[in-house]
């Protein structure tokens, strides 16, 4: 159990990396899948599974950065990996707006009001606003990768792009865990009063992690945007969010939950198209079962992180 | 010069109908361990409440080194160095007893937000010191053997110390501590006494709630006698013990809890 706890994502991470040199594009595709959604459902943990803000919306900031994308691209000539930095800064940007007053509320309104936002920003596609949404059809016949000129276009090099998104996602969450911030998360997850009365301003780091999540699901968004060549409306509706924040939940805020939350919900339909119509049965089921056999979820988070240095030998007693 | 002093000045504090702070006014002195005590209900658990910023008190002046602090938020009066514990022990019981102490290391760390995302030489420096000072708490607490224990699996007593530990972790200059010896048994409270007089003599003012009559009357310096939310009597234990007004309002009472 151990080995597995120490080796299983690096020997997880090497099987992504090889992957896709041994599949056929239908399975590159859906790998692509797994990975942009596995990042997005990632970000919504920061929010959700590590600050404990019901965020019920995340797939309007995982939009927001495939529109930032598809209309730069589309419409002003950027090339996709010029757009990387708009993607992830303005859903960031957005995020910490739309937090600040929300954060305080109770996890029921918090949820009310993220599924209103998240409904808001889908009208405002469908209908155009500004004239750059493309309206319910949304944007399509956007460029393929190019990076200095090299034109990456084929769909292993889309993989990779995605691949990359998850490791910088990985990367930050490990970063976070050993720091302040990322403490800081946990403790008011854990007891709001308690950890303001040990000297956190809560409200600082819950709006820091809205910032965060959302940067990183606006960074999900542009490969998406990259995978389909083209971003719609329903991609990034209210349903969606349910989605992501079930996976979360059920996955139990650990990297292996979500990514078994992410297969379960995103990739299994693909692969069995009858089953697309009975996910949210089955899902719902599963959730019903998880929650009341494993409230803390299927892969529950592990906390102990703490320096070798200070676990004492036991064994004999104090 | 700047006195460590804490005044509170006729400080009310009322919920709905009943006023649980009644004018009251008290100074606790640098280098003291200061005790509150009153029956239950008298409006003690509130009184730290107001001063810790829980609470805004409707009247009064809360005076922390010549500053106001009333109307501050907590985490700014823990950044003044008043750090306190809670009657009903508030841990974050799912982490371990070492991450528990650490989020006293919060304010103290140099790192920024953005440490969250990237890290620096610098950061991993002021994580590595952090944990360090963790380190020192839980030797001083007695707690090593139970660093990575998750808090919440723990028993009663030792989740006391922890708490305490988180506290110091913050190396204030003012502890306040809301009932400590609660659910403790002798061998633990008479621990506890000592603890709390070794941190006295790092140079840390006390200031505690107490039910038990005869650890207070050991332990403090000085002290203040609630009852319905006003003051009834303020001296030094030996003082305390001969009040009549103190007799009949809190050892009477006294009978019918415990
Ligand atoms: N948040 C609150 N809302 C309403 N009433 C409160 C609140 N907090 C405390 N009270 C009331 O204020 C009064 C004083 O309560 P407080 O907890 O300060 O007493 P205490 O002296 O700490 O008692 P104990 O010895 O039982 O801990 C009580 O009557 C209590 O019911
Ligand atoms: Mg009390």
């Amino acid at each position: 159990m151990n080995i597995l706890k120490r080796y299983g994502l690096p020997i997880f991470l090497v099987v992504l990396l090889i992957l896709p040199n041994l599949l056929d594009p239908r399975w590159q595709a859906i790998a692509i899948t797994f990975l942009i959604f596995s990042v997005v459902a990632l970000s919504e943990d920061i929010v959700l599974g590590k600050a404990g803000m019901f965020n019920m919306g995340h797939a309007l900031f995982f939009g927001m950065g495939a529109y930032i994308t598809a209309i730069l691209n589309s419409q002003y000539g950027w090339p996709i990996l010029a757009t990387i930095p708009v993607a992830v800064l303005v859903p960031a940007l957005f995020g910490i707006i739309f937090a600040g007053p929300i954060v305080h509320l109770r996890g029921d309104y918090l949820l009310v009001v993220t599924i209103g936002i998240n409904i808001v920003f889908i009208q405002v596609l469908q209908n155009n606003l500004g004239g750059v949404t493309g309206g319910p059809n949304g944007i399509f016949g956007l460029d393929g990768l190019n990076l200095f000129g090299w034109q990456l276009t084929s769909q292993l090099s889309t993989y990779y792009f995605a691949f990359i998104a998850m490791l910088v996602t990985l990367a930050v969450m490990r970063n976070l865990e050993k720091s302040k911030a990322g403490r800081a998360l946990h403790y008011l997850r854990e007891d709001s009063l308690a950890s303001e009365s040990i000297g956190i301003n809560t409200r600082t780091y819950k709006i820091f992690a809205f910032g965060l999540g959302a940067g990183l699901a606006g960074l999900a968004g542009t490969v998406f945007a990259t995978q389909y060549s083209a971003v719609s409306p329903e991609a990034f509706n209210f349903m969606q969010s349910v989605l992501f924040f079930s996976i979360v939940l059920v996955g139990g805020s650990s990297i292996p939950g979500i990514f078994l939350g992410v297969f379960v919900m995103f990739i299994l339909p693909e692969i069995f198209r009858e089953f697309s119509t009975w996910r949210y049965f089955v899902f719902g089921f599963a959730m019903i079962l998880t929650m009341i056999l494993r409230p803390h979820g299927i892969w529950p988070a592990s906390f102990g992180k703490i320096p070798k240095f200070l676990i004492k030998d036991t064994d004999h007693g104090a | 010069m700047a006195h460590n002093e804490l005044i509170l000045t006729n400080v009310t504090k009322r919920f709905g109908g009943l006023t649980a702070v009644d004018d009251l006014s008290f100074n606790v002195e640098d280098g003291q361990i200061y005790g509150i005590i009153g029956p239950n209900g008298a409006g003690k658990t509130t009184v730290f409440n107001c001063i810790t910023g829980i609470y805004q008190s409707e009247e009064g002046s809360v005076k922390w080194r010549n500053e106001e602090i009333r109307g501050l938020t907590p985490y700014q009066i823990v950044d003044r160095g008043i750090v306190r514990t809670f009657q009903t022990i508030r841990l974050f019981s799912q982490m371990s007893v070492a991450e528990n102490i650490m989020s006293g290391r919060h304010i103290k760390s140099m790192q920024s937000w953005w440490h969250g995302i990237i890290h620096t030489p610098a950061s991993r420096r002021d994580e590595l010191a952090n944990w360090h000072k963790v380190e020192e708490q839980l030797d001083f607490f007695n707690l090593g053997e139970f660093a990575a224990t998750p808090t919440g699996s723990l028993p009663y007593g030792i989740q006391r110390r922890v708490e305490m530990a988180r506290a110091m972790a913050v190396e204030p200059t003012l502890l306040i501590l809301d009932e400590p010896a609660a659910g403790l048994n002798d061998k633990e409270t008479l621990e506890l006494l000592e603890t709390i007089f070794k941190i006295r003599d790092k140079g840390v003012t006390v200031l505690l709630i107490e039910h038990d009559m005869d650890m207070v009357m050991e332990l403090t310096d000085y002290l203040t006698v609630i009852n319905f939310g006003k003051k009834i009597a303020e001296g030094t234990p030996a003082e305390i013990q001969k009040n009549p007004a103190v007799i009949e309002a809190y050892l009477g009472s006294e009978d019918d809890d415990e």
